[in-house]
């Protein structure tokens, strides 16, 4: 590579470095203010190290007793509700999704076709049934409440990520375990689904990261404070208090960052091909 | 000759993996769209035991109700204004690291790392960033000579603050996206390019541009079907305000169906103006740029 090519190059990636820092500086600043005593959080100029720092608005947010600040039992219901959903939509989307790619049987493009299609229809718009919905089954704050209905929305994209897949698995392996006297259910789950566990996490991650973070539908279907998940808690959480604590409300969104950092920082990669795959194999 | 028996039960075995997935699908997806169509003919409300049609009573309202035209023309002024930024910051971005850059896996997990927060949390950390009087822009923003409102209580800006808090969140996402898409284009189209004496300029606009095309489509398709649904950011950033500047057509449906009035019947008929409005909006774009795809 030539001396321009190669400095032109390290000028641009100290270029993209900075601009990287400067994209996470709104998440350090959530960060620095939880860990800062009440009456510094306030100073001007604004301080970046959070010093002497404190855990005390972590410790008042997942231990308090008012009402609608019990982050620490939101949070339990988040992770209650975002497993449940996980569970349920890569079992329903694999076990619909292995016939539609390698079984040939009346309706299926009828079926498929419904499914892909379905992914046109806004959440938004279908709020107010499922809600008349979900009342009539006596669902409202309850976790089936939320974890139906979160699974629902995620089913039609993981029947189609987890057919493009399935799709592309050597019949051979198949045929060789119907040989052996294997039935259907058994090669799906001695065979399909092991080869499967690259993407069977990528749908896990991305069901995991839509029940964990969605708002509006949690918003109406639970009116027990007990029974709110995270999203819910911290948006009432700024009106629990007072207009510029921000200490408490700043550690709650923290919290709330946690689970899907930890799971971005082990499997970055694997996110990123989830994003890929299901936005251009469409 | 299979056995009559293995072969009717072998006929079913479709069926039975497709059952789970089917009935969730049937109920929760299906049910609702064709209930919501039903009840946008009807007077239903929270808590009516017995609904009657009502005819188109509740589309015709639609016509006087001025709060729901200004969050429609919110509702769009937001997705227009968005969409430049939101189409061109990714691909800046996405362009630069594929030029090479060192660090690239950390880089890219920078600038997505926004995407994996809930909009809630997005929304609580701009709503600090951006606090008038002790939020480090205002801070910074004064030391530069810039003139400081309070950005989420000013009508001409609150919906601006509201497009910049969107585009940090979802950027990440559409500049993975990008990435792949760019990753797709075969090199030999540069190399070619060079050797006829294109800079990186001209095959930029000759050979990236075209060859995103179906990326475009997407990112423009996932954007004004996102950007029509806009609610978190707005809920927590300016609850509509101020006024009703940021009011939005989800909000305004919210509001009318579990807030105010409990009027199931007239919040379904906004369902389903915004449905078709989606509904053309993206075949509208489908039919502008699916065309001149094959190289």
């Amino acid at each position: 590579m030539s001396r321009t090519g190669r400095s032109w190059r390290a000028a641009l990636t100290a270029l993209m470095v900075a601009l990287a820092i400067v994209w996470l500086l709104p998440a350090v600043w959530v960060l620095v203010t939880s860990l800062k005593l009440t009456e510094n959080i306030v100073r001007v100029p604004p301080e970046w190290i959070p010093w002497p720092a404190t855990i005390e608005h972590y410790g008042e947010v997942l231990f308090s007793s008012s009402r609608t600040a019990r982050i620490g039992r939101a949070f339990f219901n988040s992770i209650v509700v975002s497993l449940g959903s996980v569970a349920l939509v890569v079992l329903a989307s694999a076990m619909a999704a292995y016939p539609l790619a390698r079984m040939r049987f009346r309706g299926r493009n009828l079926v498929f076709g419904l499914i892909v299609g379905s992914l046109m229809i806004p959440n938004a718009v279908i709020l107010v049934p499922q809600y008349v919905l979900v009342q009539r089954l006596g669902w409202l704050s309850t976790y089936q409440g939320l974890i139906v209905p979160e699974a629902a929305m995620t089913f039609a994209f993981g029947v189609f990520l987890l057919r493009q897949f399935f799709l592309t698995i050597p019949s051979e392996l198949e045929d060789a375990a119907r040989i052996d006297g294997a039935d259907p259910w058994q090669i799906f789950t001695r065979i399909v689904l092991p080869l499967s566990q690259p993407v069977l996490g990528a749908l896990a991650i991305f069901a995991f990261r839509s029940a964990w973070n969605d708002f509006l539908w949690p918003l109406i279907a639970v009116n027990k404070p007990d029974m709110f998940p995270l999203p819910v808690a911290l948006a009432l959480l700024r009106g629990a208090y007072a207009a510029e604590s921000y200490g408490p409300i700043m550690a709650g969104a923290v919290l709330s960052a946690l689970p899907l950092l930890i799971v971005f920082l082990v499997a970055n990669r694997r996110i990123v091909e989830g994003v890929r795959v299901s936005a251009l194999k469409g | 000759m299979k056995p009559r028996r293995a072969l009717r039960r072998g006929a079913f075995t479709p069926y039975l993996f497709l059952a789970p997935g089917l009935v969730l699908f049937a109920l929760f997806r299906v049910y609702p769209l064709l209930e919501g169509l039903w009840l946008s003919f009807t007077n239903a409300r929270l808590g009516r035991a017995q609904q009657t049609f009502v005819g188109a009573a509740n589309y015709l309202r639609l016509l006087d109700d001025t709060r729901f035209h200004v969050s429609l023309v919110n509702t769009a002024y937001y997705t227009i204004a968005s969409t430049v930024p939101i189409l061109a910051v990714p691909l800046v971005l996405a362009v630069a690291l594929n030029r090479g850059v060192a660090l690239r896996t950390f880089l890219r997990g920078a600038f997505f790392f926004p995407f994996t927060l809930s909009v809630v949390t997005v929304g609580l950390t701009w709503l600090w960033l951006l606090d008038p009087v002790i939020g480090p822009s205002t801070y910074y923003l004064r030391a530069a000579g810039v003139p400081v409102r309070s950005w989420l209580a000013d009508p001409g800006t609150a919906m601006w603050a509201i497009i910049v808090t969107t585009v940090w969140w979802v950027t990440g996402y559409y500049l993975v996206i990008y990435l792949a898409g760019l990753q797709d284009i075969p090199r030999e189209l540069y190399e070619a390019a060079a050797i006829d004496g294109a800079g990186g300029w001209r095959s930029f606009w000759s050979i990236t541009m075209p060859l995103l095309r179906p990326v475009f489509l997407f990112v423009l398709v996932t954007h004004v079907i996102g950007s029509f649904q806009i609610f978190g950011q707005v809920f927590v950033l300016t609850n509509g305000g101020p006024g009703d500047a940021t009011r939005t057509v989800v909000q305004h449906l919210y509001e009318t169906a579990f807030q105010n009035f409990f009027h199931f019947g007239s919040a379904s008929a906004m369902a389903w103006v915004l449905f078709v409005i989606i509904l053309v909006f993206s075949l509208l774009q489908f039919r502008l740029l699916r065309g001149h795809t094959q190289y």
